[in-house]
């Protein structure tokens, strides 16, 4: 069958739990990812950004020193980030809805909640390669476009206008 | 509410992912065959897990441990992600009632406004229970004695984030 190229991708993993990464890393090898770097969290994975140059991003929330969110502000707003635009998928135990936005607030582009199986894995994999979303900027908000389709129908006030705050 | 600048710049950054990985054909589609191989790396993995879990569980241990001793804010935060761990990882490990208890410690810790205010005793029944459930390797989600024990930590938890609150 003619499927999808993952020999050719290079994928990050940042993740504070090794078990959590081996597992990951495990999966990704299976389904032929050979460009594979880990990181056991946010400060290595940021200083060996440029070297790794991955394709995808698959990044833990919650970490000890800077976490997951702080990591993806960065990459997506510090003038030092080597790719603005790389693809974030954010590997969380929270799962409330609050935290979902926050997440998609800093710049993540797809979440993918525990307990993780190697459909949601694989499926969050082909979702960042087919569906790539546009880049928004405002003086509020860089990265991934934050709707998940057009919405033609709203007529109402401006949605995240009590959310704002500026970009440093 | 910041002052609003309407101004969005809408960025279509090249699509050199697809045009790296996807399929001589152009269609994105995942080979069955490669699904296949990826659930057999995890069922390889499975004898591995409760091994995994014993380590996790033990850094949840001595995370308590440490915290009992000196309850500051940086040791809270050591205790609530080894928590947050188990909560996200013992499900994915075959472990699901731990998960259940480990979200219930993990809702404790985060609910307290004080970390001094933590009570040790119900944070010790949540460390000493998830270490049961191990040790008895109860991974049937239907468990009764650990579903009355789950629940009853749950129960706990709520009345004392409830009182914490009115404080």
């Amino acid at each position: 069958m003619d499927g999808l190229r993952f020999d050719k991708l290079r994928v990050l993993v940042v993740d504070d739990n090794q078990h959590m990464r081996k597992l990951i890393v495990a999966v990704l090898q299976a389904v032929g990812v050979r460009d594979l770097f880990e990181a056991p969290d946010g400060e290595h994975a940021w200083a060996h950004l440029r070297e790794s140059n991955p394709d995808v991003i698959i990044l833990d929330w919650q970490m000890s020193g800077m976490t997951g969110l702080e990591f993806v502000r960065l990459l997506r707003n510090s003038p030092r980030s080597p790719n603005v635009f790389v693809p974030v998928i954010m590997l969380t135990g929270h799962t409330h809805v609050d935290h979902v936005r926050q997440a998609r607030d800093a710049g993540v582009n797809e979440f993918l909640a525990k307990p993780v199986s190697v459909k949601a894995i694989l499926s969050r994999l082909i979702n960042v390669i087919e569906h790539p979303r546009p880049f928004i900027r405002t003086k509020y908000y860089f990265g991934p476009c934050r709707r998940r389709r057009s919405v033609t129908v709203y007529t109402g006030p401006e949605r995240r206008a009590s959310e704002l705050t500026p970009i440093d | 509410m910041a002052t609003r600048d309407n101004k969005a710049e809408v960025i279509i950054p090249p699509n050199t992912l697809r045009a790296k990985v996807g399929s001589a054909s152009g269609k994105v589609m995942l080979d069955p065959a490669v699904l296949k191989r990826a659930e057999m790396a995890m069922d390889n993995l499975r004898q591995e897990f409760s091994g995994w879990l014993a380590k996790d569980i033990e850094a949840l241990a001595n995370a308590f441990s440490v915290f009992a001793k000196s309850p500051t804010a940086d040791n809270a935060g050591y205790l609530f992600r080894a928590a947050h761990d188990l909560k996200g990882q013992a499900t994915t490990f075959e472990y699901p009632l731990i998960a259940r208890v480990a979200a219930s410690l993990a809702k404790l810790m985060d609910g307290m406004t004080s970390w001094r205010a933590s009570p040790l005793p119900l944070v010790a029944a949540h460390v000493d229970a998830i270490a049961v459930i191990h040790r008895e390797r109860i991974k049937d989600i239907s468990n009764r004695t650990a579903l009355v024990l789950a629940e009853e930590l749950e129960a706990r938890v709520v009345k004392t984030l409830a009182k914490a609150s009115q404080q």
